[in-house]
């Protein structure tokens, strides 16, 4: 019997519904997608063969595994435990101490995941810090000694002399044998030959290594000489010092020679200082400078005088003899020359100051007299609490060199100088060194003087060390380490503390030095840890209750004999007469193997790369010589000869040198003799062979009464014929009376209060009546800002538009923008050669402009026609005035170079910013030639790579660790420029955003206006009503470069205003 | 059919029939080529190679083997580019204006001109390519979709016109000399006998029969193609100007540069056709259909051109003046009186002086001179790009980056292996191309020929 039960799986099946059948039919419901795949018609005729099949199987394969060969392996190691305050991505900032001998400041370091990229002053504590902004003022060579942290070339261990040179050593060794070659030496003179120290636990870790050997005694030598000043004031006051000095209450600075804003005494103070002076308005100095080259200072001034190097001493004379009213014996010509500014001083009694950069004791002695009649001691001048940065002895130095000559010196342990180098007499220092039975150097690199010494035990890079500082009485400052030692080194105090067998160590040694020292000011022994935690953040103590210098100074000294001593050195005879000097980047050169100081323009003369010959023009012209200097132009080479020494270097018309003398920069020729300085010591030249930087003058200087001097006075200057190649950037010297690119004015001018007078709009004329007078004519006129031929931007009043303000008299023109601006944008160092093409990097220069006898008004009275009047105005005058203009990217409302770019790779931001994108740039450079201000730079090369390199430490593994990581690093064929450092601004938003408040004004900074402490550059938000940059630009003395052309930048210039007596302003 | 003024000079000379003419113009095509243009080749392709090789070396090296500074940053390149451009403008303004003027004298030149107008806007384009800090990235200044997002060209930039003008110029340019060849292509074919080269004049003809219907379309073609390149003749190098005119550079921002660069242009073209013709009628034995009277012409338009360019200088220089803008004063008095001053007045003497000789009827028509003179035409017109680029850049706002701008031996390789590029190009041209349009001539030999002419004045004197 069949069965009829039927089984349904739903009552559609059981009720025959036609949906169901259908559905019963079709397993799955849904169409799977494979089957559309393999339901398409078109591969009903396609086969894949066997053979297809191993095919495709094979290259399949292959690619895999090819592909698997080539993943690179990238070790990327991630902390296990995140260190508190350290946060990849955000920096942080340690306070510390900068001081090589010669440039002193309170810095803060910026690292990056513990590497150290960036170095600005310390804005809060300190003596360089500029209390009214507040800033830290530093200069070029202190924010580019980060670099030199990298350099390669520094020792990475001790070294021994062996009977092949240096060879690697190990610190056990080390320490066994010199400990050993000291006790040898017990009982004989044993020298720690050092810069001023200033440290306090230094001079304690000596004091223990004296308590092992009592005849080790400390010489100082300041590698460039303040002796004369020192000797002078033991003779006047009887205290062996440096005063230091207060320019803020000098209402007229007097120096003869002193270059006091690039490199005499302590500029970090001295800039600020007197900057804070220069706003215009009643309380502006005014400022006389009397010298033979134009300096850093003399370009500042209000009056300039050329003089002799044989006249500054009778200048000082002179001003003696107007001071004190005994005019006996003083030079007629200069007693003229010095009445004005005499005047000026006795006007200003107790509020002025006279400095001299001579190292002739009797020429100080004499300024001490002028400043004490003044009144100026216990003002502008404090000799009580002095500075401590220039303690170097040059007699104690000359005797140490003849004890080392004659064998008495049993030992030699050298720190932070470099006399075979440097001295005068090298020669002898180093026949002497030779006979010296122990000689140890704690020099980082083995220089010239460390190569010749028998052991090198390398000292840490500064930002690698502890260590503390005392520039003036009360003032203590604390250097603390941002990294642990890159190489095999330890700090010199280190060592001389394992030496005395102690087992402290230096970082122990200054807590407890500080300890006890707080303990003399009434600090309290259980309040030490919160007191020292404190000063390791600010970097600086200062504690209270020191009262400030009475200056009880009496001035005693005799002045017959100081007149009589400065005598000595006038007595000029010869055709030339040579000053030596040193240079805003290189200083004394210490620093010399750092490229980018090396390509930071001089100031003046806007060279790189060398130094040189400073000769007036006229004695150029008269010689002979090559006046023009560019690319293809090379400068004629000359032999300076003064006495027995001779030197031969290119030589480069100056304007404002006074003719019959000539100059020359020290600190350059470093490594002449092979000696490993560092990497950047040595450049290509022009066929591309290593050549040392320059040549070293230091030769040149001479013994002069015990004191290291720096000029000789008679000297002939010969044409060897031959000529050389130098890298200058700015080939053109004078503004061509453009006063829509340099405004200034003099007070007089100013203090009218006409702003038409001194800042004049440019203006157009319209086909409307402008004046009312009922007619339309040629006296219908507008402000140029009041046209525009476009759409504006719409950033006026929207959100944020960030613009820089620059104070034409607050720019001393040091150039510390320049390397902040280098450091903080990763800009590549191209090197000499490209230099000399015209094609440095600098995303900000500083232009120098000389001023010219021939004016379009001079011209229009002397009936000269335009081409004469051309030419004539491309000449300076022969005392001329300076005006440095920072320029960077102006960041152009209508910038010109963001039409013409075909691929708009430049465009411009709704924060006003003129932005660059380096991956979009196909470099056409049509935005750098439509450029009004040639700001542009383009990547000639691939300057990352290849000869770079070579001088360049940022360019290998080590060095890329300076590189700021916010900031790309260009490639080649890609234009770069400022970018008002839109990574400070994008982390200053963000930093707001999350404290939930508006950007405040002065919380973001751009490296240029951090760097510079005389504030002439200020940053800010144009559209913050309560700005200071807008208060900035809203004044009377801003103006905008090239105004009539329409192109509204976001940077605007203050007019600049000079202290002169004269009526009318040169660029009225 | 036309008849022609017995005064008229014939513009083809001899008792020419129509086989001479083809027999003329392809035999050279057909025959082994003479020595000389052994010699020429080898040179000139030596020269491009070495051309070639400074390319290569400035892509490999970047930009800095040129002499270019912070402050000059075009200088040789963009002087050649233009200068190239300039040169292609003669074949366009023979071949298409001259058509719609229906000026017969055209016909025997048009063919090498055009042929000279593609191979410099080829080099012309080369310029722009390579001065580029980042050739590899050179398609971005087209307007193509892409995965940047809505990354698009910047239409504001007379560069992005320069993109549009100058390949817009080269498609036509080459299409309508493509064209006209096409006739003259199918009459190699159909002469010769060797099977390969019958093969390529085969698919060069593109399957020309000649029968009227396609003569018709030939006539359209031209005409229409003639109407499109007209405005090319004026428009290319009006944008090129461009670059310069909208820019705010004293001595650049000239509202007159258009129409004067131009004129400069048609002046400079005509001059390198004359070079170029000068060699070939004399090589390729072509005295017959480039008779003095051809040469005469163009050097008419040498005089007109070299006139209107000479106004323009003039005109700057006033308006230098007269603006009272400083700047732009500045700029033209540093161009005569500063360190470039030999470079204004090369120009001003090739360019301004020169062509004024040509007044004199037998100068003009002087077959030495004229070489002579269209070389110094185009030293001129190279001077003049150089005045315009270099001395207006080495020292415009601010006197702190003024500047000089020195060549190095890669600008000056570079340069030379253009020429040696265009002139390898062009005697391959002359060597298997139809350098006249053998059909067109044909078409003008019994209205134009000196022996018909002589025939037809016997006729009327009967």
């Amino acid at each position: 019997m069949s069965s009829t039960k039927r089984y349904w799986k739903d009552l559609g099946e059981l009720h025959q519904q036609p949906e169901a059948i259908k559905g019963r039919e079709n397993e799955f419901p849904q169409d799977l997608a494979i089957d559309q795949v393999l339901g398409d018609a078109s591969f009903n005729g396609a086969s894949t063969g066997r053979r297809d099949f191993l095919k495709f199987l094979g290259f399949g394969l292959g690619a895999a595994t090819l592909a698997a060969c080539e993943t690179p392996v990238i070790k990327s190691i991630p902390y296990v435990n995140k260190p508190e305050d350290i946060t990849p991505g955000v920096a942080n900032w340690y306070a510390s101490t900068f001081y090589d001998g010669e440039d002193f400041a309170s810095i803060l370091v910026k690292t990056r995941e513990g590497r150290p990229i960036h170095i600005k002053g310390n804005p809060r504590f300190g003596l360089n810090r500029n209390p009214a902004l507040p800033k830290g003022s530093i200069n070029a060579r202190i924010n580019s000694s980060v670099l030199s942290l990298y350099d390669n070339e520094r020792l990475h261990g001790p070294m021994k002399k062996g009977a092949e040179g240096m060879a690697a050593s190990t610190w056990a060794e080390a320490d066994k044998s010199i400990a050993a070659g000291l006790d040898a030496a017990a009982g004989k003179r044993m020298v720690v030959l050092t810069g001023t120290l200033a440290s306090p636990s230094s001079a304690a870790a000596l004091e223990q290594l004296k308590a092992k050997y009592p005849t080790l005694e400390l010489v100082q030598y300041d590698t460039i000489s303040y002796s004369g000043v020192t000797n002078a004031n033991l003779k006047s006051f009887g205290k062996r010092v440096f005063p230091s000095y207060d320019l803020t209450k000098a209402d007229v600075v007097v120096s003869v020679d002193a270059d006091f804003l690039s490199s005499w005494g302590n500029t970090t103070e001295s800039t600020w200082q007197y900057a804070s002076r220069r706003q215009p308005g009643k309380g502006m100095n005014r400022h006389f400078q009397f010298e033979a080259r134009m300096s850093l200072s003399g370009a500042n001034a209000d009056v300039r005088v050329p003089l002799k190097v044989s006249e500054l001493p009778k200048a000082v004379m002179a001003l003696h003899a107007h001071i004190s009213g005994s005019g006996s014996g003083a030079d007629a010509a200069m007693m003229k020359a010095t009445e004005s500014a005499a005047k000026a001083l006795m006007a200003s009694k107790g509020r002025s100051v006279v400095v001299a950069g001579s190292n002739n004791e009797g020429v100080q002695v004499l300024v001490n007299s002028i400043n004490s009649i003044l009144g100026n001691y216990g003002s502008t001048i404090d000799i009580d609490r002095p500075s401590t940065l220039h303690q170097g002895n040059d007699a104690e130095v000359a005797r140490l060199v003849e004890g080392m000559n004659s064998g008495a010196v049993g030992a030699l342990l050298i720190a932070g100088v470099n006399p075979a180098y440097s001295l005068p007499n090298a020669d002898q220092f180093k026949a002497g060194l030779a006979k010296v039975p122990l000689t140890v150097s704690f020099s980082g690199y083995a220089d010239e003087t460390a190569s010749l010494c028998g052991w090198i035990c390398p000292d840490n890079h500064y930002l690698e060390s502890w260590n503390d500082f005392m520039p003036k009485a009360g003032h203590y400052t604390l250097g603390q380490p941002v990294i642990s030692p890159l190489f095999d080194t330890r700090q010199w105090q280190e060592s001389l503390l394992r030496w005395s067998g102690s087992s402290v160590a230096y970082y122990d040694l200054i807590r407890s030095t500080w300890q006890q020292g707080m303990a003399q000011y009434g600090g309290l022994a259980e309040m030490f840890t919160n007191t020292w935690n404190q000063a390791v953040h600010d970097g600086v103590y200062e504690p209270a209750g020191i009262p400030a210098g009475v200056n009880t100074a009496v001035f005693a000294a005799d002045v017959s004999a100081a007149t009589a001593m400065a005598t000595a050195s006038t007595t000029g005879a010869g055709e030339f007469e040579l000053a030596l000097y040193t240079t805003e980047a290189i200083g004394s050169g210490r620093h010399a193997n750092n490229p980018w100081l090396q390509e930071m323009p001089d100031p003046l003369t806007k060279i790189t790369w060398d130094n040189y010959v400073c000769m007036a023009p006229a004695d150029i012209e008269r010689m002979g010589l090559n006046m023009y200097l560019g690319e293809q132009a090379p400068a004629s080479l000359v032999t300076v000869k003064a006495g027995e020494r001779e030197i031969t270097l290119p030589v480069v018309p100056t304007p404002g040198q006074r003719t019959g003398t000539v100059a020359i920069a020290l600190g350059y020729g470093r490594g002449a003799n092979g000696e490993k300085v560092g990497r950047a010591a040595c450049t290509t030249d022009h066929i591309g062979d290593f050549v040392p930087v320059g040549k070293n003058a230091y030769p040149m200087t001479s013994w002069v009464n015990g004191a290291v001097g720096y000029e000789a006075l008679n000297v002939t200057v010969t044409a060897t014929g031959d000529t050389y190649p130098v890298a200058i950037t700015q080939t053109h010297l004078t503004d061509m009376d453009r006063h829509s690119v340099v405004k200034e004015t003099n007070l007089a001018t100013f203090l009218t209060g006409d702003k038409k007078a001194y800042n004049h709009a440019h203006e157009l004329g319209v086909h409307e009546d402008v004046n009312g007078d009922g007619v339309i004519n040629a006296l219908d006129k507008k402000p140029v800002a009041e046209f525009d031929l476009w759409e504006e931007h719409p950033v006026e009043g929207v959100g944020h538009r960030w613009g820089l303000s620059i104070d034409l008299n607050g720019c001393i023109g040091c150039g510390a923008c320049i390397t902040a601006c280098n450091s903080e944008n990763n800009i590549s160092v191209v090197g000499k050669d490209e230099v000399r093409r015209s094609r440095e990097m600098h995303w900000l220069r500083l232009d120098r402009y000389y001023s010219s006898a021939t004016t379009k008004e001079s011209a229009k009275e002397d009936g000269l026609g335009k081409i004469d009047m051309y030419l004539k105005m491309e000449v300076p005058e022969e005392s001329p005035t300076v005006v440095f203009m920072p320029v960077m990217c102006q960041h152009c409302n209508h910038a010109p170079c963001e039409t013409v770019c075909p691929v708009a790779a430049t465009t411009h931001s709704n924060e006003g910013l003129n932005q660059m994108t380096y991956n979009r740039c196909i470099g056409t450079r049509y935005c750098a030639n439509n450029c009004p201000y040639k700001v542009r730079r383009f990547n000639w090369f691939n300057y990352v790579s290849e000869k770079f390199g070579e001088v360049n430490p940022a360019w290998d593994d080590l060095g890329r660790m300076v590189l700021n990581p916010d900031v790309t690093v260009r490639s080649r064929g890609v234009i770069e420029k400022c970018s008002m450092c839109v990574q400070s601004i994008q982390a200053g938003k963000l930093a707001a955003k999350k404290a939930g408040t508006p950007v405040q004004d002065g919380a973001i900074e751009t490296a240029c206006s951090s760097a510079c402490g005389t504030g002439a550059i200020v940053f800010g938000d144009l559209n913050d009503k309560k700005s200071k940059v807008l208060g900035l630009a809203t004044s009377d003395r801003s103006y905008h470069m090239l105004e009539e052309i329409g192109v509204k930048p976001n940077v605007n210039y203050l007019v600049k205003v000079r202290n002169t007596e004269e009526a009318a302003a040169h660029h009225a | 059919m036309h008849s022609e003024a017995a005064i008229r000079e014939p513009l083809i000379l001899g008792h020419k029939t129509y086989h001479d003419i083809t027999s003329d113009i392809v035999s050279p095509i057909e025959n082994k080529a003479p020595r000389g243009w052994y010699i020429l080749f080898t040179i000139a392709a030596l020269i491009a190679a070495y051309g070639t090789g400074c390319i290569l070396y400035l892509i490999s090296k970047g930009i800095g083997v040129w002499g270019l500074n912070k402050t000059v940053d075009w200088a040789w390149d963009i002087t050649n580019f233009v200068w190239w451009v300039g040169i292609g403008h003669a074949g366009t303004l023979i071949s298409a204006v001259l058509l719609l003027f229906r000026q017969k004298w055209r016909m025997a030149i048009n063919r090498s001109a055009e042929a000279m107008t593609i191979f410099a806007v080829i080099m012309a384009a080369t310029f722009p390519g390579i001065h580029m800090g980042r050739i590899w990235m050179a398609y971005w200044v087209f307007p193509l979709p892409n995965q940047f997002g809505s990354l698009w060209v910047n239409f504001n930039s007379p560069l992005l016109w320069d993109v549009f003008a100058i390949s817009t110029y080269f498609s036509v340019s080459l299409v309508f000399w493509y064209i006209g060849l096409i006739p003259d292509f199918a009459t190699i074919r159909d002469r010769v006998t060797k099977p390969g080269m019958k093969k390529m004049y085969s698919l060069l003809s593109f399957g020309w029969t000649g029968n009227a219907k396609a003569w018709t379309r030939f006539e359209e073609v031209s005409l229409v193609l003639a109407g499109i390149a007209t405005p090319l003749v004026f428009s290319v190098h009006s944008v090129v100007s461009m670059d310069f005119a909208t820019s705010i550079i004293p001595g650049w921002h000239t509202t007159i540069f258009p129409p004067y660069f131009v004129s400069g242009a048609v002046f400079s073209g005509f001059a390198m056709v004359q070079t170029l013709l000068l060699i070939m009628r004399k090589v390729m034995k072509l005295e017959s259909y480039i008779t003095i009277k051809h040469i005469e012409y163009m050097n008419i338009v040498i005089i007109v051109t070299g006139s209107i360019v000479g106004v323009a200088y003039i005109t700057e220089l006033f308006i230098s003046w007269y603006s009272g803008v400083e700047y732009e004063s500045y700029a033209f008095i540093n161009r005569a009186t500063g360190p470039y001053w030999w470079a204004y007045w090369s120009m001003m003497t090739c360019n301004v002086i020169s062509p004024q000789l040509f007044w004199v009827r037998s100068w003009r028509r002087h077959l030495g001179f004229t070489f002579f003179m269209s070389i110094i035409v185009n030293i001129g017109m190279w001077f003049e790009r150089f005045v315009i680029i270099v001395t207006s850049l080495h020292r415009d706002y601010l006197p702190s980056s003024w500047n000089m701008f020195h060549p190095t031996w890669v600008d000056v390789g570079v340069f030379l292996g253009t020429i040696g590029i265009f002139f390898t190009l062009y005697l391959l041209f002359a060597r298997f191309f139809p350098v006249l349009a053998l059909n067109e001539v044909k078409s003008i030999l019994k209205t134009s020929g000196e022996s018909y002419k002589k025939q037809a004045a016997d006729h009327s004197h009967h």
